[in-house]
């Protein structure tokens, strides 16, 4: 049986990390899912903490909750949690030379290296190879999931330049995700894939296992192996090619030149939709009725006023950005069911046999109550056709930067560029559930609406050069022009 | 004319004026036809296994390539004085259409003799020159084979009109209503209303899947089938290196079926392969079968055995997605279409192509639904007009010099071997007034000289117009002019062909797209290990964009190798632990080997 120990550590040892906690500090701003990269840091404890390798097992291996807090104001009192697999041996080879974390006495009384284990192929080989065995290690639970075809065991490479979490990937055919927030209760990537797995969707990559631990004696989700969708690309960047081709013609309109993309906007159309549809089959739906509607209006203008708190140009506007949110109580009854919750078009992967949906671990400012929540399909709806826009005018936010007035011109043509796509996209939607989502403009503009809010308050804390995009769509919801999407 | 009589390099001229002799005499019926041993037979390359596989294929039509007799045709003669340059371009083996005795109502593939050549473009004396020369070049020499119909005017249809009980009455598929095989699709919706026509000396109707002057062959008849075999062994003993299969999935109908890849056309295939590995071994058979890739690959054969049915396919849905990947700036249409082809037999390859003499409809290359693409076509005029193919390659680029060495390096590099259309090698244009196919298929413009080289002639006797315009007219754009720039476009294509045929990994290697980070690069690795072991591998990486665009690539499988480019040989940064960056110009492309890192 591996070694495994409580949180304050065994007996004499105190905390287990007690030693890391300098190099871990210095460590964590330096990783790029590490979100509170400017906030100073208060203080360091380990919440959790286990040895998943055997004695026999080489390197030592080790599971880790990390409680973080913050001395400035935006930090408030909370601590933030953050998983780390460890690994240690005395000299650890060249290859994870650069994902050294610090150093501290091993067992034999030498110095041992501590390292990021998802950096070592022998690491992320047994990661794999204990979840493809289904077995138990201390707290954590490796589980395949049933009736899928196993990976073959090897060495993972860890994919770069992810943001909030961090993967490894198998050979092309799988890859895992490590959670990097600690959260306890299920998370909603692992509960919806495992839904939609039995749904046989088509739309995500299968799930194929997962690694469950517990914190605050809850369940929690620690990490998730799925089919790796090789050679693909994401919705982002083919949506940001395409605007370019558009914004560098003369003369040509958005259907005519070679870089059109309502083809594929009107196939993530379907995409999106049948996810919808797989995830009312599996997990239900309920009624949109007044009292919950209400309950939604609420959620919306409680943020409203949280961001017009922060931004003036959100508080000049406060009370006409309300009347368009209430439109979520006047709208015709419909159905709330699990939804993705954080779509985009960053959220689309392009494989050579379609399109597919990943992370559905909900909006990230959110809490695990309220990204679980049911909602309505139009959330999603409405955070692509937002992401339209989104990728129409970042090229001219980036131009703009260093031009004082925007060009009129490659304005209206971005703004043609984010219509065409906009309509392709409810068009495939249309096509698959049977309901044009612009048949009911008032809820859709509500939903539009409060995303847009939502994106002024987080670029003007995170991105400033960019709240000129969701300034200029807020403004263009909230006249009547705005009103009809067709 | 009546070059019969007039092969006088032939060992034992014949008259082959007692066919038409025949077919005139009422009370004969059976028809002799004349045999390869009235001729002298071409030299033989030796036999290799794999020619095709490795090969360079150019496509010349022999009426518009070089005119040796002053009569405005491009002739055989003319093209047996061209082969220096096509062996100096680098070409393994020409692909001829078909140059077969034809009333020419569908461009030579209506065939009114198997055993004869068109007088316009000389006699099979000629051919036998012409083949001859081209072996002594190295160079291989394929054609047209169209089995599934004649032309109505050929002597087995005369006669099966005019005596049904005669030995060629069952030579074509009769009927004396015209409601059988409803099934069948009707292939040239704009001239045929049924695939059934009434013939009033027979008082019948006859089955013709293309043109009512094109009536199919009854290949359910086994004197069809020996008279084809024995068409293919007339060609085969005169030393021809293989045939392309003209419209083979047709060749048998069957109620209650579309017609289409039958079980019984496969089999009759089978025969003719048996026939050239026992017979004629290294010659090949290469089907036209315009219908999805998972379709083409039963012409194969059985994969068990390596393939016994064609040695080659062309791949028709892959060009016009090459030209939509780069139009949407976008990899996805290429890599569809890739990872949607089958394994194919070990025997067997794909030919490749970005341009041919043919006019591409898009139906043929997708009546299915699912397929995606006619409908991208259709909402986007600008594609249409130009996919709906009367155009040559270079202006349909715009004659963009860097689109023009992206596709053909795209062309030299994708899995298949590549087949050049004439012309293409040095940018010519087209003329759409032309119309029909014939916008494609100008004067090789070799000078700027009188009629650009082609012919001597009075200029008004050209069969088709020289090239005139001020951007493509033969002025501007020739072979001699190309030959003695050496940034020219044809030296660009010559040394393009050079680097492929030394790395094998091109013709035989695996295929292995790399995906990347940036939807606009497609990027691919070829592969081969040859018996002695020996490891060629190729990384291909293009920019479908017209911008510039960076791409990180995995190429963590090569750790420590150094990718060396392929048209300096300057050596880039050794692959490491990071995803290995490479940046790429406008519709930039790179060829790279990788060398393991011990070479250094």
């Amino acid at each position: 049986m591996p070694a495994t120990s409580s949180p304050d550590g065994p007996p004499g040892t105190g905390d287990p990390l007690a030693g890391l906690h300098d190099a871990l500090l210095a460590w964590l701003p330096t990783q790029r899912w590490f979100p509170a990269k400017g906030r100073r840091i208060a203080g360091l404890r380990t919440v959790a903490h286990s040895v998943v390798s055997t004695p026999e097992e080489s390197p030592t291996v080790e599971h880790a909750v990390i409680g973080v807090s913050f001395s400035d104001a935006a930090g408030g009192s909370a601590e933030e949690r953050y998983q780390l697999v460890l690994g240690a041996q005395a000299g650890p080879p060249a290859e994870v030379e650069h994902a050294v974390i610090g150093r501290r006495p091993g067992p034999d009384g030498r110095d041992e290296v501590v390292y990021d284990g998802l950096a070592d192929g022998r690491i992320s080989r047994l990661v794999l190879s204990l979840i493809v065995e289904n077995q138990t290690r201390g707290p954590l639970r490796f589980v395949a999931e049933p009736d899928t075809e196993a990976p073959i065991v090897g060495p993972g490479r860890p994919l770069i330049g992810e943001q909030s979490n961090s993967s490894v990937i198998y050979g092309e055919r799988a890859i895992m995700k490590l959670f990097r927030r600690a959260t306890a209760g299920l998370n909603p990537d692992l509960e919806l894939h495992r839904a939609l797995r039995r749904q046989g969707s088509h739309e995500v990559a299968p799930l194929l296992g997962a690694v469950e631990g517990e914190l605050d004696g809850e369940p929690m989700t620690v990490a998730m192996l799925q089919g790796y969708a090789s050679n693909s690309a994401d919705g982002w960047s083919m949506a940001l090619a395409s605007v370019r081709d558009l914004l560098a013609e003369a003369d040509l309109r958005a259907d005519e030149v070679g870089g059109d993309f309502a083809g594929e906007a009107h196939r993530i159309g379907k995409t999106v939709a049948a996810v919808h549809l797989e995830l009312a089959a599996a997990l239900g739906t309920h009624p949109l009725d007044a009292r919950a509607a209400s309950e939604i209006e609420a959620w919306m203008l409680d943020r409203l006023d949280r961001a017009a708190e922060a931004v003036p140009g959100v508080a000049e506007q406060r009370d006409a950005i309300a009347d368009v949110l209430r439109g979520v109580t006047a709208a015709e009854p419909s159905t709330l069911q699990r939804i993705h919750g954080d779509l985009h078009l960053g959220q689309e992967l392009r494989t050579p046999t379609g399109w597919l949906v990943i992370d559905f671990e909900g909006e990230p400012s959110k809490s695990l109550a309220d990204r679980v929540r049911p909602d309505s399909p139009m959330r999603d709806v409405a955070a692509m056709l937002r992401s339209f826009d989104y990728a129409a005018f970042h090229q001219l936010a980036e131009w703009e930067q260093s031009a004082d007035d925007p060009d009129p011109q490659l304005e209206r043509r971005a703004q043609e560029w984010a219509d065409r796509n906009r309509a392709a996209f409810c068009d495939g939607y249309t096509e698959v559930t049977g309901t044009d989502p612009r048949d009911a403009p008032e809820l859709l503009r509500a939903y539009e609406l409060d995303k847009a809010v939502y994106e002024v308050l987080y670029e003007t804390r995170n991105r400033p050069s960019w709240v000129s995009i969701p300034l200029r769509s807020m403004r263009r919801l909230l006249t009547p022009a705005g009103r009809g999407e067709r | 004319m009546n070059e019969g009589v007039s092969a006088g390099i032939a060992a034992a001229p014949i008259d082959e004026d007692h066919v038409r002799d025949v077919t005139e005499d009422h009370g004969a019926s059976a028809v002799e036809e004349p045999s390869a041993d009235d001729f002298r037979h071409a030299r033989t390359l030796p036999v290799e296994d794999d020619w095709y596989k490795r090969a360079v294929f150019y496509e010349v039509l022999v009426r518009a390539f070089a005119d040796s007799n002053r009569d405005g045709f491009g002739d055989l003669n003319g093209l047996t004085d061209k082969l220096d340059y096509l062996a100096w371009l680098g070409v393994d083996c020409i692909w001829l259409p078909p140059f077969y005795d034809s009333p020419l109502r569908d461009g030579g593939y209506d065939i009114r003799d198997y055993r004869k050549v068109l007088p316009e473009f000389g006699t099979v004396a000629d051919f036998v020159e012409f083949l001859d020369q081209a072996h002594a070049r190295g160079i291989r020499v394929i054609t047209d084979l169209v089995m599934n119909h004649t032309s109505d005017q050929h002597h087995w249809f005369q006669e099966s009109r005019r005596d049904p009980e005669g030995p060629y009455g069952d030579f074509y598929v009769w009927s004396d209503d015209d409601t059988r095989y409803s099934e069948a699709r009707i292939i040239f919706v704009d001239t045929e209303s049924s695939n059934w026509t009434y013939d009033p000396l027979r008082g019948q109707f006859y089955w013709h899947r293309f043109f009512s002057h094109q009536p199919d062959l009854n290949f359910d008849n086994p004197a069809v089938c020996e008279a084809m075999l024995d068409a293919l062994r007339f060609w085969l003993d005169l030393g021809i290196d293989g045939f392309r299969l003209d419209a083979v999935p047709y060749l048998y109908e069957r109620e209650g079926t579309n017609g289409e890849n039958l079980p019984e056309t496969h089999a009759f295939l089978k025969r003719c392969r048996k026939v050239v590995d026992d017979e004629y071994p290294g010659r090949v058979l290469l089907a036209e079968a315009n219908q999805w890739p998972a379709d083409v690959v039963e012409y194969f054969g059985d994969p068990a055995v390596g393939g016994d049915e064609c040695h080659m396919a062309f791949h028709f849905p892959l060009m016009p997605r090459i030209f939509m990947a780069v139009r949407r700036e976008s990899r996805f249409p290429i890599s569809e279409i890739l990872a949607q082809t089958p394994e194919i037999p070990s025997n067997a390859q794909w030919g490749i192509f970005l341009r041919n003499h043919d006019e591409l409809t898009l139906e043929m290359v997708t009546d299915d639904e699912r397929d995606y693409m006619y409908a991208e076509y259709a909402k986007d005029p600008r594609m249409k007009a130009n996919i709906g193919i009367r155009r040559r390659l270079a202006p349909l680029l715009d004659n963009d010099r860097n689109q023009l060495e992206l596709f053909t390096a795209m062309l030299l590099s994708l899995p298949g071997s590549p087949v050049l259309y004439y012309g293409d090698e040095i940018g010519m244009g087209d003329n759409i007034w032309l119309g029909d196919r014939d916008g494609v298929r100008s004067p090789m413009q070799w000078t700027p000289d009188r009629n650009a080289g082609f012919s001597t002639c009075d200029p008004g006797r050209l069969n088709l117009p020289i090239i005139m315009d001020p951007v493509y007219g033969y002025q501007a754009v020739n072979v001699e002019a190309q030959s003695n720039s050496t940034a020219s476009l044809l030296h660009w294509n010559r040394r393009m062909i050079d680097i492929r045929k030394q790395h094998p990994a091109f013709g035989l290697g695996n295929f292995h797209e790399l995906g990347g980070s940036n939807p606009s690069v497609l990027a691919y690795v070829r592969e081969h290990v040859d018996a002695d072991g020996f490891r060629d591998l190729v990384l291909c990486v293009n920019n479908m964009s017209r911008f510039p665009q960076p791409v990180e690539l995995d190429l963590i499988a090569w750790k420590g190798c150094v990718p060396t480019e392929l048209t300096g040989g300057v050596p880039f940064p050794a692959i490491g632990e990071l995803p290995y960056l490479l940046t790429l110009p406008g519709h930039g492309f790179y060829w790279f080997a990788i060398h393991e890192a011990e070479e250094r």
